[in-house]
């Protein structure tokens, strides 16, 4: 056999090992090219902050009160050399955009941005507009190009119902933070935690995402169909009156949920930019938990419960009424200047009879009957969870501006300033068996069991026998008056107020506050309802614009809360 | 004697069966390198892969949760109580009195005053503790050889 010589061995093999050894040599340079760094990320960081979808509102019968819905950021990558004026324009057709502030936006940048949002917040149909101008003129040969615009997508809040609730729910600006009612009380759970994260750019480290979760969605103890109701009946009753404004709250007085609560003006919440144009100045948000003033009439429930809890009355305690009393040397009369005879203390509520109420004042003294106000709440915030509720004002012996006369007045209302939320808890006192219950909207939170199924009682400021006696006085009253605020088939207990408007020069003769509150059925109470009319123009009297509305209210509230009549109830009862 | 002897050590150390010996050891080093790196191609391939998958399912996951919210608010809006009323007013309906109503006592029948959705609905469970990768699956070969280095100098410092 004849030997090949060896440098051709040598050859082979050297080729055979250059090629040999090119290979796990080529798959390390694939591996550690940068241009298979830059397909992977490999190596490669960000900074990303992931904003978690806002937590939806549900009222007490899981229909969706604030969601959220998708809208898009335009924004343009200038490292891609864009062509501005096409874009500028296909933005004008799409966006409405003004072309020369478009062109601005894609020039006035800084040196070192690379990407600029053209506009945010656009609404799906403007966006697809976009891209269908960038689809054609890709198709276009004459060089049109809008491939430097991008489109990101994102979430914004929005309420299906409009202006429904508005003023519990409150809105949310699009920098994603909550104001005034729940969104601005609960902002903090809703919103949940934007989380700012290193992520690697390389999809092998994929699972190092961050999981972020969206915000905690909440349930409210709103009802819906009775809201919707309270506020139809709420603006028909502004149009007859010719009312400045108005407010209705309803609340279960044995849980303290509040079922509806409703005020004027209210705002289409998805249009939240007319805020100031539709609250100026100091209008409150929410009246009825942010507007103090002096409740009048109203206010003597309180008094009369106070008076019967220390036993300074009975139900059955006659006063001679002169039509005038004075207290601290200051002359205190009745609402119609009148003098009302003997009148036992369901006549002084159902006549509503300054004079015997502040004569029932002093009787209790200082001592008793400010102890009493401040342990039905007066004065201090309810601290209901909505943002943004009022303290009011209850002056007492001792500050600078009380006088002795207050005693008499802040009797029947006067010279004392409350919420409608404060006057609501007090009088869930009388409807409670005189335990007063802390009024709130939160009925639980999605997913988590229910941290309030129990009423929170805040305090019992009269025994239950003093509640159950002062609530058949009002029932008395009511019937005794033929009030229009009865319901056929159902007892209810209440009370007009109708009270003068302080003014920096004393009180305004010809404006007032016309209010009811009252509460049934009264043997087993479901309902506690108080409405409020401001500077009613067509009636000067609480038993004429307001007591209607009451009933109004009550009876869409037994229809929708299946409430049937006494009689009904009673036997379904004795069952 | 010696002849076979020496025959047998020359062939021994024959030029050609030295060099024959050393290009089958490096050959045996070639196969063995680019097994290894052809292994980690494949690997790193696949973990890319499904890396990218992943990234994928977890945009469409954010994508499907922005539409489920906006198909949400859909059904609310179609089904709001404004809308409500106007297909009820439409279809002949309108509100019900107090007078309209015929109760029926129910022995035993409670109302439902409000939906539960708190203690009915659990808190979703976190998908991607199921579906984490063991780390050889996810690690580089580097990687693989460092743990295993670090595991057995632990491992040797154990009594």
């Amino acid at each position: 056999m004849k030997m090949l010589p060896s440098w051709r061995y040598l050859t082979v093999a050297v080729i055979m090992a250059i090629i040999g050894a090119a290979i796990p040599v080529q798959i390390v340079r694939i591996q550690s090219s940068p241009e298979v760094a830059g397909v992977t990320g490999q190596g490669t960081y960000v900074w990303e902050t992931f904003y978690p979808a806002r937590g939806e509102i549900f009222d007490r019968h899981g229909n969706l009160l604030a969601g959220n819905r998708t809208v898009y950021e335009v924004g343009v990558d200038l490292a891609a050399n864009p062509d501005k004026q096409t874009i500028a324009l296909a933005a004008q057709m799409a966006l409405g955009m003004d072309p020369a502030v478009a062109i601005a936006r894609m020039t006035d940048v800084k040196p070192n941005i690379t990407y600029i949002t053209l506009e945010d917040f656009v609404e799906p149909v403007k966006a697809d507009l976009l891209k269908q101008l960038q689809e054609d003129a890709r198709a276009d040969p004459s060089g049109r190009n809008l491939e430097a615009v991008h489109f990101k997508a994102h979430l914004m809040r929005s309420y299906p119902e409009n202006d429904l609730a508005s003023t519990v729910l409150g809105y949310v600006t699009r920098e994603n933070k909550g104001y005034m009612g729940v969104e601005e009380k609960y902002d903090n759970i809703l919103a949940g935690i934007p989380v700012t994260e290193l992520i690697p750019a390389d999809p092998r480290r994929a699972l190092e995402y961050p999981h972020i979760p969206p915000g905690q969605s909440i349930i409210l103890t709103i009802d819906r169909e009775i809201q919707a109701s309270v506020e139809q009946i709420l603006d028909d009753a502004l149009l007859s009156t010719g009312a400045a404004s108005g407010t209705i709250l309803v609340m279960d007085p044995k849980t303290g949920e509040i079922l509806a609560m409703s005020s004027t003006p209210r705002m289409n919440l998805n249009d939240f930019t007319r805020v100031a144009e539709i609250f100026p100045g100091e209008t409150p948000f929410n009246r009825a938990i942010s507007q103090a003033y002096e409740p009048g009439s109203v206010a003597k429930i309180m008094t009369m419960s106070a008076a019967l809890d220390t036993g300074t009355v009975t139900p059955a305690t006659v006063y001679l009424d002169t039509g005038v009393i004075y207290v601290g040397g200051i002359p205190i009369y009745d609402w119609d200047q009148g003098s009302w005879g003997y009148q036992d203390m369901t006549g002084c509520l159902a006549h509503s009879l300054n004079v015997c109420l502040a004569w029932i004042s002093t009787q209790m003294g200082n001592v008793t009957f400010y102890s009493y106000m401040q342990r039905f709440g007066l004065g201090h915030l309810t601290g209901i969870d909505l943002a943004g509720e009022a303290p009011g004002r209850l002056k007492l012996p001792g500050d600078s501006d009380w006088y002795p006369v207050d005693l008499g007045t802040n009797a029947f209302g006067q010279g004392v300033a409350i919420t409608p939320i404060q006057m609501v808890m007090a009088a869930s006192a009388l409807a409670n068996n005189g335990q007063m219950v802390y009024p709130h909207v939160l009925y639980a939170k999605v997913g988590e069991s229910r941290p309030d199924k129990a009423a929170q009682v805040v305090g019992s400021p009269i025994k239950a026998e003093t509640a159950h006696t002062i609530s058949s006085m009002l029932v008395n009253a009511l019937e005794s008056e033929s009030s229009d605020a009865l319901l056929e088939g159902y007892t209810i207990a209440g009370k007009t107020g109708t009270a003068q408007i302080p003014t920096s020069d004393g009180y305004d003769e010809n404006e007032i506050n016309a209010s009811f509150i009252g509460w049934g059925p009264v043997e087993d109470p479901r309902f506690l309802v108080y409405v409020w009319l401001e500077k009613p123009q067509t009636n000067r009297a609480a038993s004429v614009v307001a007591a209607p509305i009451f009933k109004q209210v009550i009876e869409r509230l037994v229809v929708l809360m299946g409430i049937p009549p006494d009689a009904i109830r009673l036997q379904k009862t004795n069952q | 004697m010696e002849n076979v002897s020496q025959i047998v050590q020359k062939v021994r150390q024959a030029p050609w069966r030295v060099q024959r010996q050393w290009i089958g050891l490096f050959l045996l080093g070639l196969v063995a390198v680019s097994m290894v790196a052809g292994l980690y191609l494949n690997i790193t391939v696949r973990a890319t892969l499904a890396g990218r998958e992943i990234q994928t399912i977890q945009s469409d996951l954010i994508d499907k949760g922005r539409e489920n919210s906006d198909f949400e608010l859909q059904l609310a809006s179609l089904n709001s109580v404004k809308s409500m009323q106007k297909r009820a007013e439409g279809l002949g309906f309108q509100p019900a009195s107090p007078g309209d109503i015929t109760y029926v006592v129910v022995p035993g029948y409670a109302p439902i005053s409000a939906v539960d959705m708190s203690e009915s609905e659990t808190a979703s469970p976190d998908l991607t503790q199921n579906l984490a990768l063991q780390p050889e699956y996810t690690e580089s070969l580097f990687d693989w050889i460092a743990r295993a280095l670090a595991s057995s100098a632990y491992s040797g410092g154990q009594p």
